[in-house]
């Protein structure tokens, strides 16, 4: 059903946002929220990566004297802090919050507003963190701030405060976003996508957002008794007076593990998605990928532990998490099997998407096999705290996660823009970035097993650990060339890259359906589902529905197992409220880091804010 | 905003004016936030004599200094102080109101390094610890008991007057 001109017409009034800076404010729009959310997570890459590397320069020679031991303590705890908690997790939750609705054929979220008040809180905890290192208030305890280091007594001022309430607002962000992506794929998927049709993409954003929702309060539990301890003395993490440190570490790490998987498992999304579509057939093994998924979903809350075995724990406890951590490889291997033979069965189209899948599963492999090693409680009490356990987490992360992340954005960047990025300098940005990658870190295991201790600013000549060192910033120095040729590339693609079309690439899924770049209504009819590839059923043009409203915003409501349709749901226009409540939230965090009376009095334009944002907008009905 | 570093740290004060005076507003938050407050600086101290006057630069790098401060609390309990200066101790011995309150920094640096009679802190204590226990001292106007307590918990473990079995 080809839509007309006034469909379209009336769709676009309905949608529209206001013109100019009121829009920008007020917009609902999930897709300029998770624009705005990926260029944010995208810039402070690029801060912490310039971080990441003025490290690498301090640590090319032998008693370098570009940094002081403060400066690179502020240096280290910033570029973790940023990329754990500003990029990894947003930008993953940013992917799901422009993609779900997409893939769903959904004109928006379920809760518009909602995604609104995670961006403007997460921009808060931005700006708390950098402007906070703008006046030298930068936290300098690295991204996990162990008590009692960061308790009353050893960590003075306000930079581990300012560090535990950063975390507090993404936090906070993140929970707003997860529950918005876990409510919009379980109750919103189009007629004809029960679970078991439902692409790989979506089961991977439905689980990292069920973990996020489970395992963001540990965190935001523990920072807020670490910042009691610091305002008002309560004594949590304080041995002598009964409290316990070592509650301190199990329950950051409660979070701590899960996270890294809250931001592998969407990767796994991604590269799912762009596996099938590069490899010209259905995903390989679709339900052992999704039941792989599952299972990292809940093994990662059973291995927290292997972050903590050189704390002293009972033998059967290092035992039993030693195991967990071991079993995680096996789901992940499954995957990575499957993906093998979804390209090796399929005719592989290398374009720049699949080759970031191909340096993902390489790479990612290697930093899941330093991960069995390290999972040993008896190995581990010799590599942790060393830069083996650097070069790991940097393969599992960069590897595993933002490889990925690249792959997806060249692979949707068409759908967003409407423009083709340059394939040879997305080639170019690849190898760069990839070769630079491993050239830098790989280094790293080596020196590690040489013994050279992780977070410190400098070592004497003599060590053996010289050369190494040069090769990993030569290597840092060429990936973040390769970064700059990708940001280049997309930059200039903006405003040059050639016409694209709706589906560039030939995608299975709903995304591929309409225009590029995508109106602010999506499509123009509720599509029907009957198979896991819907734009794959040989040739025939994709069926859909009507009866959606396109004089005023709503949207369809399924069911959450058999996605039948139940009914029509209003959905929220732009409003300035989540900014406001969004303003109201950060006033009160930010003042609660000097006075506890914060809390009480910041409470009331909260609940102003949110009264404003709930208030009726129609009659109730008598009886109903 | 410029770190000092090694170099002096007064002049890196001055530093920030001229480097920043064409962004008031960046001035205006390092007023704000009271510039060098949190600052770090781990070098040659300057702290190598007693406090010449009032108006002594020096005086504001450790009066103005979370840091510093919180090092003092530290040497506090080290070298024992708190086994007289605790609170409801009589006299000016008192921690909650004694001869800290208003008097200024070489007075109370001069009490604690002279005014010890046989103990004579000023020749066993080093400069700069000096220095730091008097921005405690004169600071202690915004600690409470209960933060007091808590830090004290904290570094119990340390060596500490009554725990200090000589050098290890």
């Amino acid at each position: 059903m080809r839509p007309d001109q006034d469909r379209l017409d009336r769709l676009s009034l309905t949608w529209r946002d206001p013109p100019g800076l009121w829009g920008f404010l007020t917009t609902v729009d999930h897709k300029r929220i998770a624009a705005r959310y990926i260029v944010t997570a995208l810039l402070l890459m690029f801060l912490a990566g310039m971080l990441a590397l003025d490290m690498r320069w301090q640590l090319s020679t032998p008693e370098n004297v570009r940094m002081g031991p403060q400066l690179y303590n502020e240096s280290f705890s910033l570029h973790g802090s940023t990329m754990l908690f500003l990029v990894s997790v947003p930008v993953m939750e940013a992917m799901a919050l422009w993609l779900v609705p997409l893939m769903l054929g959904q004109r928006n979220m379920a809760f518009p507003r909602l995604g609104a008040f995670s961006y403007w809180l997460y921009l808060g905890g931005v700006l708390t963190l950098w402007i906070s290192h703008a006046l030298d208030i930068t936290p300098d305890l690295g991204w996990f701030e162990y008590p009692p280091l960061s308790g009353p007594a050893y960590a003075p001022g306000h930079r581990a405060d300012i560090w535990a309430q950063m975390i507090t607002f993404t936090e906070v962000a993140a929970l707003a976003a997860s529950v918005n992506v876990a409510a919009t794929i379980l109750k919103m998927r189009p007629p004809g996508m029960t679970l078991a049709r439902m692409p790989v993409f979506l089961w991977a954003m439905l689980v990292a957002s069920i973990m996020t929702i489970l395992s963001m309060p540990a965190i935001m539990l523990v920072t807020s008794m670490l910042i009691a301890d610091r305002l008002v003395s309560t004594h949590f993490f304080s041995p002598a007076s009964g409290g316990d440190v070592l509650l301190f570490q199990h329950l950051f790490w409660f979070f701590g593990h899960p996270e890294v998987y809250i931001i592998f498992v969407p990767a796994t999304g991604f590269v799912s998605a762009i596996v099938e579509t590069f490899s010209r057939r259905p995903l390989f093994g679709h339900s052992v990928i999704v039941l792989a998924i599952l299972s990292i979903g809940a093994l990662a809350f059973g291995l927290w532990v292997h972050h903590m075995f050189a704390v002293g724990l009972p033998r059967l406890g290092n035992n039993f998490y030693t195991a967990a951590s071991m079993a995680i490889a096996l789901p992940a291997g499954l995957q990575i099997f499957c993906w093998i033979a979804t390209m090796w069965s399929g005719r592989p189209w290398l374009a720049t998407p699949m080759l970031w899948v191909i340096g993902f599963v390489t790479t990612f492999v290697i930093g899941g096999l330093s991960g069995v090693m390290t999972a040993s409680a008896a190995l581990d009490l010799q590599l942790t705290d060393s830069y083996f356990i650097v070069a790991h987490f940097h393969y599992v992360l960069v590897g595993g996660a933002m490889f990925p992340l690249f792959g997806a954005f060249c692979y949707w960047y068409p759908k967003a823009t409407g423009r083709m990025m340059s394939e040879r300098w997305g080639r170019i940005a690849f190898a760069l970035i990839v070769g630079g990658f491993n050239l830098g870190f790989f280094p790293m295991h080596l020196l590690g097993l040489m013994g050279m201790p992780r977070r410190v600013y400098t070592y004497p000549a003599g060590m053996g650990w010289e050369g190494l060192n040069q090769v990993a910033t030569l290597g840092s120095v060429v990936a973040v060339a390769g970064g700059l040729v990708f940001v280049a590339n997309a930059l200039v693609s903006y405003w040059r890259g050639a016409p694209s079309g709706g589906d560039p690439w030939g995608g299975s899924t709903l995304e591929w359906a309409g225009e590029a770049p995508a109106p602010s209504w999506n499509l123009a009819y509720t599509p029907m589902v009957d198979g896991l590839t819907p734009m794959w059923n040989g040739g025939r043009p994709l069926r859909v529905a009507d009866g959606v409203a396109i004089a005023r915003r709503e949207v369809l409501i399924t069911s959450v197992t058999d996605a039948d349709p139940l009914y029509r749901q209003k959905s929220a226009s732009p409003s300035i409220w989540p900014l406001l409540s969004a303003l109201a939230v950060s006033a009160m965090f930010i003042a609660s880091i000097f006075t506890p009376w914060a809390i009480v009095v910041g409470a009331v334009p909260i609940g102003a804010a949110l009264t404003g944002w709930f208030w009726p907008q129609r009659p109730r009905r008598s009886g109903a | 905003m410029a770190r000092s570093g090694l170099g002096s740290p007064d002049q890196a004060v001055e530093g920030h004016v001229a480097q920043w005076r064409p962004g008031r507003v960046m001035v205006l938050a390092c007023l704000i936030s009271a510039c060098g407050k949190e600052a770090r600086d781990i070098g040659p101290t300057v702290a190598q004599t007693a406090p010449v006057g009032k108006k002594d630069p020096r005086i504001a790098l450790f009066q103005g200094n979370v840091w510093q401060i919180a090092q003092g609390g530290r040497y506090f309990q080290y070298y024992g102080c708190a086994g007289c200066h605790h609170d409801g101790a009589p006299g000016t011995r008192d921690l909650a109101d004694g001869l800290r309150r208003g008097a200024d920094f070489p007075a109370v640096f001069a009490s604690i390094a002279h005014g010890h009679g046989d103990r004579s802190y000023a020749t066993r204590i080093p400069d700069e610890q000096l220095w730091q226990l008097t921005a405690y001292v004169r600071d202690l106007e915004r600690h409470t008991p209960q933060k007091r307590r808590r830090q004290m918990l904290d570094q119990r473990s340390e060596p500490q007057a009554a725990t200090w079995r000589g050098p290890q």
